[in-house]
């Protein structure tokens, strides 16, 4: 029995949650020796490989394993499925067959070993020629290309255009992402025979597994334990067991061995799913003073044989008058999978945009613009306060792009300072988020206190980098006045209380409030055991620095030790569940960004990027400020560097490494600053971080505009584009 | 990749004993830094049987000082340590700013100056073991009419490659001569001469060197008076990445006047791109703007860009704007 009006302590009385720490397996993680999935070795295990025929539309003739089967040290060859002849799409449906062998090179051999007679057909459905071909075959049961969504009105919106004193009429378009995972999708199956399993997943819900993988086993889901004690990365992508999990169950259950299948980096890419593209064609108007009259979009989303994602324009700003239709593309390729706030850095960078030409076209701020047409109070604040950071206080191009370089004084005192010459312009850009997060119920926590004062904190929650192994121990040692690495936190196995899955940031809403409430109970049940050695009643003390005091009386106290040996043999075990008092969704973040882009050759130099973002009570202000950069990060990669790219013709992939599939690396990081917004006083606790990855993109382009007069509609921002859009400037 | 076996000999004259006799056969090969061609046998673009490494050849590393001013680079001296040399960087700019623009410092403190000048290019469809492309025996040039935004605008045709050394270009804007030798006995060539489009010589290789050749030494002659050199990398991102464009100058002035100079491209052409005639054209003309706009737009003057790298023109004269003024402003 917890008081019903439970809550977090008041911010100032806390001691842990709140202030900066690190994680606690920070140091497992910088010296290695925290164990991935793909880190298992297990007595007897064997290497899977799946083997794929790289074209997005094949006829298969024949395939002979009996090579691979020969091949020294090959255990299992088998096809993926009996009379499988043809190959839709290029992703999962490409696996044809698996090879399992004692070591990695002996599977890869035996994979090359596999003979595979096939015929391309002649349209590969990558291009959207190729899809809207007359006679192209239809990827989904609906047709290549439909129309999957409507808002608005039409006509309205047209008679609305037609009154703005200002019109752009501008299409702006975003590539594929992948996910990029670290670690790639795949896991660790230890099985030997019998009616148990171990499975060592890379997975973004530990809790949810169990019943896929004992499917593949032959086992029910009380037979097969899955454990994720840590991850590199999930993004999204990571939620089911994919084809890699059930063909690596599948090999397990005929071998009976375990079977290490762990996707390499060309598989990742072509069938873990990823960030769908778009295409958003608009036309808005605005008014003189600077209100947004009309808008009119028609999207087109590329998800592959998914449906893609966008939310349903006008997105994040007011709009008088608004239409949208959304069309669905389908290519024979990977579908879309949730990825980061799926759909709106789509949504956003065409917005915000747009929102900059709006407001540079009626010859207003683009700050001011942007405040007067964003209805939460949050984003006003924020925007002022990102705007004095980045210096848009002292920039001197705040209506249009400037000639002249920068000087001394029309930056903010430490700015970053853009390359010499005069070749090189700067500018400003802005963005803004709004996200959903908070929690909902399920999961739940044990905490448990034995004689000798040590206490275990746990759930089954996954740690996907955010630092949620680290609040499973905080938040019950804030409670009991302990210190930092106090309490033993155990998560990442569903043998343990369920947590949730790790989607739409609703991780830290979910799991952290049944954390207090267990806390709170094993405080509450300690302060039973209290109450006759120290005479108040419970709710009477103080747990501060390791010792427990009477509130009133605070020369009867005893240390944390002394009050734990009360309980004797018995240790105290306490379960919480989620309290839905102690988490509040709805999360705003704005973000400003300064550029520096040389006008000869293209290139373009992120100086600084500053976030602002709110969440409620803060757990971990460190690790939270590890998530807002982690999203700038992700942004600004988006922006300049990530496109895949494939041979239409061959209906092949060509980015297929981390050599050509760019993502920005240490030497493209600016200065970033991530800060907390404090005046978000609600008293609840929120994730937050798929917001922070939203706006960067639209800000990184406004920027690029504002330094040159270079408007790039379509990411990412390469040179070439850039070197284009600078003949319009 | 395919397992082989591994010879480690003792002296050159015994390591190009061991390797064939014809540039068909590529049942050896041979191993320096590893970074180029443990990439290449992981993706099964060669398959060697046995791989001739060179690290155990003494005093093939290291630089030498000659009296005349010159300087003898071994082929197996690594490029951190040429990045690290302040001798070198007081000399020869250009070199330095080339080392450090390579990769990444795990791959420079392995990978090395013979090594980087004899690697194979980075195109995807060279990359892929999926494409038969010429390069590879193949009958077609993939990028000709397929993804090309990273290929050559100058020199192109039958393969539109570029060559990927960073080093290269400044080695050939510093005039160096490369020592090889074979069973027959040592030659020396420049390194200009030491590589070949794909329309002068066999499509399948990107140099002059022989199937039983190693390349040992690079020269690199003393500098004139007055010289100033320069490697200016557009690289898509400043993490590792190889190059869009690249820039090699060297020059020397006379007073207001520009007295000689040699420019070389980089990543644009399937070999180190010297600009012969755009050099001729600026010897004796005065310093200035006039001079930098002449350069860029005479250097790419012949570019036939394909569909997708048109940019690369006004980016690589952007770089040599800035290399000119960078030396002269």
């Amino acid at each position: 029995m917890v008081d019903p009006t439970i809550r977090w302590k008041s911010r100032k009385k806390l001691n842990l949650l709140n202030t900066e720490y690190p994680r606690v397996d920070a140091s497992a993680k910088v010296t290695g020796s925290a164990r991935f999935s793909h880190d298992m070795r297990l007595p007897g295990m064997v290497y899977g490989r799946l083997v794929m025929i790289p074209a997005s539309r094949a006829t298969i003739e024949s395939i002979d394993l009996s090579q691979a089967l020969a091949t020294p040290g090959v255990v299992l060859a088998e096809l993926a499925e009996e009379d499988k002849d043809q190959v839709r799409y290029l992703g999962d449906d490409a696996v044809v067959a698996i090879v399992c062998g004692t070591s990695p090179e002996t599977a890869q051999d035996g994979v090359r070993a596999v003979q595979i007679e096939w015929t391309p057909e002649d349209n590969m459905l990558i291009s959207e020629e190729q899809i809207s071909a007359p006679d192209a075959p239809k990827i989904n049961r609906r047709g290549n290309l439909r129309q999957s969504g409507e808002r608005g009105d039409a006509e309205k919106t047209v008679q609305a255009l037609g009154s703005a004193d200002v019109q752009v009429s501008a299409t702006y378009s975003v590539p594929v992402q992948h996910h990029l995972c670290l670690e790639t999708h795949g896991c660790v199956v230890d099985y030997n025979g019998g009616d148990e399993a171990t499975v060592y997943a890379s997975t973004q819900a530990v809790s949810g597994n169990p019943g896929s993988f004992a499917r593949h086993l032959g086992l029910k889901s009380s037979q097969v334990r899955v454990v994720c004690q840590h991850m590199g990365g999930g993004f999204g992508s990571k939620f089911g067991i994919g084809l890699e999990g059930a063909m690596a169950c599948r090999a397990a259950r005929q071998l009976k061995r375990p079977v290490h299948l762990m996707l390499d980096r060309k598989a990742e890419f072509l069938m873990t799913g990823n960030r769908s593209g778009s295409r958003q064609v608009m036309r808005a108007g605005a008014s003189k003073d600077g209100r947004i009259v009309a808008l009119e979009v028609e999207a087109f989303k590329f998800g592959g044989t998914s449906g893609g994602s966008l939310p349903t324009p006008p997105y994040m700003y007011q709009v008088e008058e608004a239409y949208a239709k959304i069309n669905t593309v389908h290519q024979a390729l990977d579908g879309n999978r949730a990825m980061r706030a799926p759909g709106h850095p789509q949504a956003s960078f065409a917005m915000e945009s747009m929102v900059d030409e709006l407001a540079y076209g009626i010859g207003m701020d683009p700050l001011e613009f942007r405040i007067k047409n964003l209805s939460d109070e949050a984003h006003h604040r924020q925007l002022r306060r990102v705007a004095k950071e980045i210096g848009w206080d002292v920039h001197p191009n705040r209506s249009g792009p400037g000639k002249k370089p920068l000087a001394s004084g029309q930056r903010p005192a430490g700015a970053p300072l853009p390359p010499a010459g005069d070749h090189w312009k700067e500018g400003i850009g802005f963005g803004v988020s709004r996200w959903g997060g908070g929690g909902h119920g399920g999961a739940r926590c044990e905490v448990r206190i034995d004689s000798d004062g040590s206490v275990t904190s746990s759930c089954a929650v996954q740690d996907l980098g955010t630092g949620s192994r680290t609040y499973v121990g905080t938040i019950v040692a804030e409670e009991l006045g302990l210190g930092l690495n106090a309490v033993k936190a155990r998560i990442g196995d569903s043998a343990l209380p369920p947590g949730v899955a790790s989607g739409g940031s609703v991780t830290t809403g979910s799991v952290a409030p049944a954390v207090q409430h267990a806390a709170l109970l094993a405080r509450e049940a300690l302060e039973k055991k209290l109450e006759p050695v120290l005479g108040a009643e419970p709710g009477a003390y103080t747990f501060d620095k390791g010792r427990v005091f009477v509130t009133d009386d605070p020369k009867k106290s005893l240390s944390w030790q002394e009050a734990c040996a009360l309980l004797g043999r018995d240790p105290l075990v306490v379960t919480g569940k989620h309290q839905g008092k102690l988490a509040d969704g709805g999360v705003h973040g704005s973000q400003a960004v300064r550029v520096a882009v040389n006008t000869r050759t293209g290139q373009i130099k992120v100086l600084d990027m500053v976030a602002v973002q709110s969440q409620g009570l803060t757990l971990n202000r460190l690790a939270t400020k590890s998530q807002i950069n982690g999203g700038m990060v992700g942004a600004l990669s988006y922006a300049l560097f990530e496109q895949r790219v494939l041979d239409a013709d061959f209906g092949n992939l060509l980015s297929a490494n981390m050599e050509d599939y760019k993502i920005a690396g240490a030497k493209d990081i600016p200065r970033m600053r991530a800060l907390i917004d404090d005046d978000d006083m609600r008293p609840t606790v929120s994730g937050m971080a798929e917001g922070t990855g939203v706006p960067g993109a639209g800000a990184i382009a406004n920027a690029v505009y504002n330094a040159c007069g270079a408007r790039v509609r379509h990411l990412p921002l390469t040179p070439d584009r850039v070197l284009e859009a600078l003949k319009d400037a | 990749m395919k397992n082989f076996e591994m010879a480690l000999p003792n002296s050159v004259d015994e390591a190009v004993g061991l390797l064939p006799k014809t540039l068909s056969d590529d049942r050896a090969r041979l191993l320096a830094g590893g970074q180029d061609l443990l990439t290449e046998m992981k993706e099964y673009l060669v398959e060697p049987d046995l791989v001739v490494n060179l690290k155990s050849i003494p005093d093939l590393d290291g630089v030498v000082w000659a009296s005349d001013g010159s300087l003898e680079i071994g082929a197996l001296t690594t490029l951190a340590s040429l990045e690290k040399d302040a001798s070198i960087a007081a000399a020869f700019p250009a070199l330095v700013q080339a080392a450090a623009s390579i990769a990444s410092p795990q791959i420079r403190s392995a990978a090395t100056v013979g090594g980087n000048l004899n690697q194979r290019p980075r195109c995807w469809y060279y990359r892929s073991e999926d494409y038969p492309c010429l390069k590879k025996g193949g009958t077609e040039c993939f990028s000709y009419y397929g993804k090309n935004r990273y290929n050559a605008i100058l020199g192109g045709g039958p393969s539109y490659i570029v060559h990927p050394s960073d080093l290269a270009p400044a080695l050939v804007a510093l005039g160096a001569e490369v020592q090889l030798i074979s069973p027959r006995g040592e030659r020396v060539l420049t390194l200009e001469e030491f590589f070949v489009l794909p329309s002068e010589g066999d499509v399948l290789r990107e140099t002059r060197l022989a199937a039983d050749e190693v390349l040992t030494r690079i020269r690199v002659p003393a500098p004139a008076a007055g010289q100033r050199s320069i490697y200016l990398k557009f690289k898509e991102r400043d993490a590792y990445d190889f190059a869009l464009a690249a820039v090699a100058l060297v020059l020397q002035t006379d007073g207001d006047k520009l007295a000689s100079c040699r420019l070389v491209l980089g990543a644009v052409a399937p070999v180190p791109w010297r600009c012969t005639r755009t050099e001729r054209k600026l010897a004796g003309r005065p310093l200035g703007e006039e001079l930098v706009a002449l350069a860029a737009q005479d250097a790419l003057a012949d570019a036939e860009p394909l569909s997708e790298n048109g940019y690369k023109v006004p980016l690589t004269q952007g770089l040599i704007a800035e290399a000119f003024e960078a030396l002269t402003i």
